[in-house]
């Protein structure tokens, strides 16, 4: 489990109050009742948690936790200069 | 002219968590007022070092209940109850929503203050220097017209959806407008109330520097709102939301549907003078327009549920008001203020107090006005005080919304006849 992934899991168990053993890389959104809102409140917490700055926030067209995650991540390696970029 | 019954019923307010629990609590003569925050290290804190006002009307709900997490975060405290009430209205409505109705079914909906509390919260952390930030939810939450869009959206209501801000009378104003487009024949369906959640300290701080918060009763916090006693000193804040069915009238006769009342009446006026004043011209203008739309004499009118606040000018003002409109015949009606145990529920107190209006006419219980023992020599009509009236026969009722900003707004009901 990658540390971004772990700081969603943190804040779905403490602010959305969702149980952590429902919560892993492919859990599908719609089955934790994280709708296009959710999601764009949920990339502004990692945003400060991880100070990068997401460019798609309500339409980014995510299906599962991992998904987030790996966006997330992929915003840190491109801050910190790194190639991936989101395709 | 088509015909309006109410068929569906809903409340979340101070007292109860339905329709059947909140009557019964007004019946009882219970208050639902006490202090606020209590346990609270923060607002605790915040209270003794600026004193004032703390006590108010909470509505008996949790929102935890009724929202998975994830919703509950996006809805605020206003759009929750809302959307609770419009579900026990349906349910009680016993109404079958298929595509065609659900593409016409209309949401009326009054708010004063809208998220105002989450505004607050996402704008104090920023200033405060708390965040940099402000979540994006912050204008989701706090926009005027949530709960009416939440509302719609949870039932796939694609009618218009409106929201009135009017004060004071926001829902009364809300449920008339509806009440119009089903009499004119532009809607079979609507969903009409209102939903207000102004229980924070800001909120207080605000309307305690007004004057025109009650002041702590030493003996019983409870008594603090004593509307029309001479002994009162204003009103106390409550939170709570009602929906109403508002149904044609033969749509609901073809599929047999139960009719807690019709609504008969509506008058609107706006007190010209003074943006906080009341004036007895543009109260009685209001009572006066509605009982003529109903289409009835005022000696008519059985009961009033008064706009009431415990506030020194309206009491006396609205006392004056029902006199002119009333005549002779205000010395027989039965006037009463349920704001004395649920506090004043500002943009949701009209669709509130219009459900207590109704369910009394339909049960011939008249709720009381409580903590009234000390009289006024300028109120002066009877004012049911003290305790329930058990056994009333009454067929119509009158409910007066007034506000700040000056739109007067009164609602009238009669009994529920047997559908033909």
């Amino acid at each position: 489990m990658t540390p971004t992934f772990e700081g969603l899991r943190d804040i779905l168990v403490n602010e959305y109050e969702l149980p952590p053993e429902r919560l892993t890389p492919e859990t599908r959104l719609e089955d934790v009742e994280i709708d296009s809102l959710a999601v764009m409140e949920l990339v502004f917490s990692l945003e400060d948690r991880f100070h990068v700055t997401a460019d798609e926030r309500l339409e980014a067209g995510f299906a599962t936790l991992g998904d987030i995650a790996d966006y997330i991540d992929r915003l840190r390696a491109e801050r910190d200069g790194g190639a991936g970029r989101r395709g | 002219m088509k015909r309006v019954a109410v068929t569906g019923i809903g409340v979340v307010a101070p007292g109860g968590h339905d329709a059947e629990s909140f009557f019964a609590s007004l019946v009882a003569g219970r208050s639902a007022v006490r202090r606020l925050w209590e346990g609270d290290p923060g607002t605790a804190v915040l209270q003794a070092k600026e004193g004032g006002a703390s006590i108010g009307a909470p509505a008996p709900f949790d929102a935890r209940a009724h929202f998975p997490a994830p919703r509950r975060k996006l809805l605020d405290r206003v759009s929750q109850l809302a959307v609770v009430a419009a579900r026990q209205a349906l349910e009680d409505a016993s109404l079958e929503l298929d595509d065609d109705l659900r593409r016409t079914v209309g949401v009326f909906l009054g708010t004063a203050l809208g998220g105002a509390a989450s505004a607050d919260e996402g704008y104090a952390a920023f200033y405060g220097g708390r965040a940099d930030r402000i979540h994006p939810s912050t204008v989701l939450l706090a926009m005027s017209n949530a709960p009416a869009g939440w509302i719609a959206i949870e039932h796939g209501l694609a009618g218009p959806c409106l929201t009135y801000s009017t004060a004071c009378s926001s829902s009364a104003v809300a449920i008339g407008e509806a009440w119009l487009r089903i009499r004119c024949g532009a809607s079979t369906v609507a969903l009409a109330g209102g939903a207000e959640a102004p229980l924070t300290p800001g909120t207080l701080k605000a309307w305690d520097a007004l004057q025109a918060l009650a002041g702590e009763d030493p003996e019983d916090l409870g008594a603090s709102c004593k509307p029309f006693a001479g002994d009162r000193t204003g009103l106390v804040l409550g939170e709570g939301a009602a929906v109403l069915v508002l149904e044609e009238w033969e749509h609901a006769a073809r599929r047999g549907a139960r009719v807690h009342g019709e609504l008969v009446g509506y008058g609107l006026s706006t007190d010209r003078e003074h943006i906080l004043r009341p004036t007895v011209e543009g109260q009685a203008r209001a009572m006066a327009l509605a009982l003529a739309s109903a289409g009835v004499s005022p000696r008519a009118v059985g009961y009033i549920n008064a706009h009431g606040t415990g506030t020194r000018a309206n009491d006396a003002v609205e006392t004056a008001a029902i006199r002119r409109v009333l005549g002779a015949a205000a010395e027989r009606v039965a006037v009463s203020s349920t704001k004395s145990m649920h506090g004043h529920l500002l943009g949701a107190a009209g669709a509130v107090e219009l459900v207590a209006t109704l369910l009394a006419l339909r049960t011939g219980v008249i709720p009381p006005t409580i903590n009234l023992r000390v009289p006024d020599p300028a109120c002066d009509l009877d004012y049911v005080p003290l305790a329930a009236r058990r056994g009333q026969d009454v067929e119509l009722g009158m409910s007066s919304s007034f506000a700040f900003g000056g739109t007067n707004a009164v609602l009238v009901c009669r009994r529920a006849p047997r559908l033909a």
